[in-house]
C-alpha cells in the first residue's frame, strides 16, 4: 500500500480519540502513614486534561521528560490502566472498559524486557500468545513463524528468550504485537537501548513495513528526538501530565534548544 | 483490526486453546530446568517415603482412635497427604500465578490481548490440578507398592459427590488468596498461614480426636478438616453420601460463600491494579 501523504493522513476521521483524559495516582502508604492515619501518600497527578485526536493512518509521536506521563498514556490507551478522569476511544471503543474488541484493535508494544517467559524460545513465546488471540495451535504455530520471519528472526527461533539481545527482544515484541492483526500500534520506546544502527534499522522497519504499509495507525511514546523525526507525522509534547504544544517532527531539535 | 482478522472463538474453545498453549509452554520450560524437574521428582519421593515412616512407627501401635478408620492408619496418612496437596494446589495455584507473572513482567502483556482476564490467569490453577491429580494418584500407588496400601471398601458415589465439592471450596479460597496476593504485592498472604493451621488442627496425620474440643471446633471453619472427613469415610469405611452429609453440607456452605467472595476479591484486586497502575509491580 503506497503512503499516504501527511495532508490526506490528517484529513482522514479520526481513529484515537482523547478528550480532558486525566489520572492521578494514590501510592500507598508505608508504616508512616499509618502511624498518621492515612492510607495513601500524596497523590501524583500523571495526566490532566489532555485532549488529541489521531488521524486513520497517522503516526503521532508522544515526546517529554521521564514522568511527563507518556507511558500511562499509552497505557490507558490499551486498556490498562483506568483513567481518573475524561475519556479514550480508540476505533469507536472506550478504552476504560477495555472490551476484547478494543485489545484487538490496539496493539501495546512496549520496550519492556520482562515481558516474556526466559525459559523458552523467541517461537514457543509466540505461539503461547497466538492462544491468547484466540487461534488454534496450527495457526498459531503459522502466524507465529511468519512473524518471526517478517521482524528477522527466523533463525533465532528456537533459541530461548533469555539468550536474546536487546535488539533481537524488541523485535519479539513487536511480533507479539502483530499476532492479533491490530489497526492501532501504541509502542513505548521501542528502541530503548538500541544500538545506532540497530534503532535505525528498526524504525525504518517499524515505519515502512509495520504502519505505513499495512495502513496502520501508531501512537509512539519517546524522549528520543531523532526516534520522533525518522517515524512522526506530529510531535505531542506531554510535560508533568499536560499536553503543551504541537509541532512538526523537523522542528523537534529547535523546539528543545538543541 | 485489518480485514482479514478471523473472528474469535467460544469461550471454551478459546480456553481449551489458551489451556493448552499454556501446558505446552510450561512442559516445554520444564524440560529445560533439569535441576527443578529433579528437586520435584525427589519432593514426590521425600513425601512417599514420609508416609511409609509415618505408617510403620506411628501407625504401628494398636491406637483406639484409629477406630473410625478401621485401623488403616496407611490410608489415613496417605489420604491427609493428597487432600493437603489438593488445598495447596487450590490456595496457592491461581496466587502463584498472579505473583509470578508480575515478578516476570509478563502479567500485563497477556491481559493486554483480547483474552479476558479469567482466562490468562485460569489456564494455571487448571494446570496444576491436573498435575496434583496425578501426583495423588501416583502417591497412592508408591503407597499400594511400597508398603501394601488397601483401599477395598471405597465408595465410589461418595468419592463422585465430594470431588466437585472440595474442588470449589478450594478454588474459592484459591480465589481469595490470588486477591489479596495482587493487592498486597507480596506472596501469598494467606496460604502460609491457613496450611499451617489447617496441618495442625484439620488432622493430616493424626485423628482431630486427640485434640482438645476448642480445637477441634477451630477445624470446623477449615475446609480441610470436612474435605478429610468426607474422603477418608468414602476411601478408608466405605461410607455412603448420607453417612457424611454433614461435612458435605459444610463443603457446599463454603463452596457457596468462597467462591463468590473470592471472585469479588480477584475482581477488585484486578479493578484495583488497572486503577493503581501495579499489574507490573513486584
Amino acid at each position: 500500500m503506497p503512503a499516504a501523504s501527511p495532508a490526506s493522513r490528517a484529513a482522514a476521521p479520526a481513529i484515537v480519540s482523547v478528550e480532558k483524559l486525566g489520572k492521578v495516582f494514590l501510592p500507598p502508604g508505608g508504616s508512616r502513614e499509618l502511624l498518621r492515619g492515612r492510607l495513601f501518600r500524596e497523590p501524583v497527578r500523571a495526566l490532566a486534561d489532555v485532549t488529541f485526536d489521531v488521524a486513520h493512518g497517522e503516526i503521532v509521536c508522544m515526546m517529554g521528560p521521564n514522568g511527563a506521563g507518556k507511558s500511562t498514556l499509552a497505557r490507558i490507551l490499551g486498556g490498562l490502566l483506568l483513567p481518573s478522569s475524561g475519556r479514550a476511544t480508540i476505533a469507536g471503543h472506550d478504552a476504560a472498559a477495555s472490551p476484547p474488541a478494543l485489545r484487538r484493535s490496539v496493539s501495546f508494544i512496549v520496550g519492556d524486557e520482562r515481558s516474556f517467559h526466559y525459559g523458552v524460545s523467541g517461537r514457543e513465546n509466540l505461539r503461547y500468545f497466538a492462544a491468547l488471540h484466540g487461534l488454534d495451535a496450527r495457526a498459531g504455530a503459522r502466524r507465529a513463524d511468519e512473524l518471526l520471519d517478517r521482524v528477522g528472526l527466523a533463525a533465532a527461533a528456537e533459541r530461548r528468550y533469555r539468550e536474546y539481545s536487546r535488539g533481537m527482544r524488541q523485535r519479539l515484541a513487536i511480533a507479539r504485537g502483530l499476532l492479533g492483526s491490530p489497526s492501532v500500534l501504541l509502542l513505548d520506546e521501542p528502541t530503548l537501548g538500541l544500538d545506532p544502527v540497530g534503532a535505525r534499522d528498526l524504525r525504518a522497519f517499524l515505519r515502512d513495513e509495520m504502519i505505513r504499509a499495512a495502513g496502520r495507525t501508531a501512537i509512539v511514546c519517546s524522549n528520543d528526538p531523532t526516534e520522533a523525526r525518522a517515524l512522526a507525522d506530529r510531535v505531542l509534547f506531554l510535560e508533568r501530565g499536560r499536553l503543551v504544544k504541537e509541532v512538526a517532527p523537523t522542528a523537534i531539535e529547535a523546539e528543545l534548544g538543541l | 483490526m485489518t480485514p482479514s482478522t478471523p473472528p474469535l472463538p467460544g469461550t471454551v474453545t478459546w480456553f481449551g486453546r489458551t489451556l493448552a498453549a499454556f501446558i505446552r509452554r510450561e512442559l516445554v520450560a520444564m524440560s529445560g530446568y533439569r535441576a527443578a524437574f529433579a528437586t520435584r521428582l525427589a519432593g514426590f519421593a521425600f513425601t512417599v517415603i514420609g508416609m511409609v515412616f509415618f505408617a510403620r512407627f506411628v501407625g504401628a501401635a494398636a491406637n483406639p482412635h484409629m477406630a473410625p478408620y478401621g485401623g488403616n492408619y496407611l490410608g489415613f496418612v496417605a489420604i491427609g497427604f493428597l487432600a493437603t496437596e489438593l488445598q495447596q494446589v487450590g490456595v496457592q495455584g491461581l496466587a502463584r500465578r498472579v505473583r509470578t507473572s508480575q515478578i516476570m513482567g509478563t502479567l500485563e502483556a497477556e491481559l493486554a490481548t483480547p483474552a479476558p482476564a479469567w482466562m490468562v490467569l485460569g489456564a494455571a490453577p487448571v494446570y496444576e490440578f491436573g498435575t496434583a491429580a496425578l501426583r495423588s494418584a501416583a502417591y497412592l500407588w508408591g503407597a499400594t507398592v511400597l508398603v501394601g496400601l488397601e483401599l477395598p471398601r471405597t465408595n465410589v458415589l461418595t468419592v463422585l459427590v465430594a470431588v466437585p465439592l472440595v474442588l470449589a471450596a478450594f478454588i474459592g479460597l484459591g480465589l481469595f488468596t490470588a486477591g489479596s496476593t495482587m493487592l498486597v504485592r507480596r506472596s501469598n498472604p494467606v496460604s502460609a498461614m491457613l496450611g499451617s493451621l489447617s496441618f495442625f488442627v484439620s488432622g493430616v496425620v493424626y485423628p482431630v480426636s486427640v485434640l482438645p474440643s476448642w480445637l477441634r471446633a477451630v477445624g470446623h471453619f477449615l475446609p480441610l478438616t470436612h474435605v478429610l472427613v468426607v474422603l477418608r469415610a468414602a476411601f478408608l469405611i466405605g461410607s455412603s453420601p448420607k453417612a457424611v452429609g454433614d461435612s458435605l453440607a459444610a463443603l457446599a456452605i463454603f463452596a457457596a460463600i468462597l467462591i463468590p467472595a473470592g471472585a469479588a476479591t480477584f475482581a477488585y484486586a484486578l479493578r484495583r491494579a488497572r486503577v493503581d497502575g501495579s499489574l507490573t509491580h513486584y
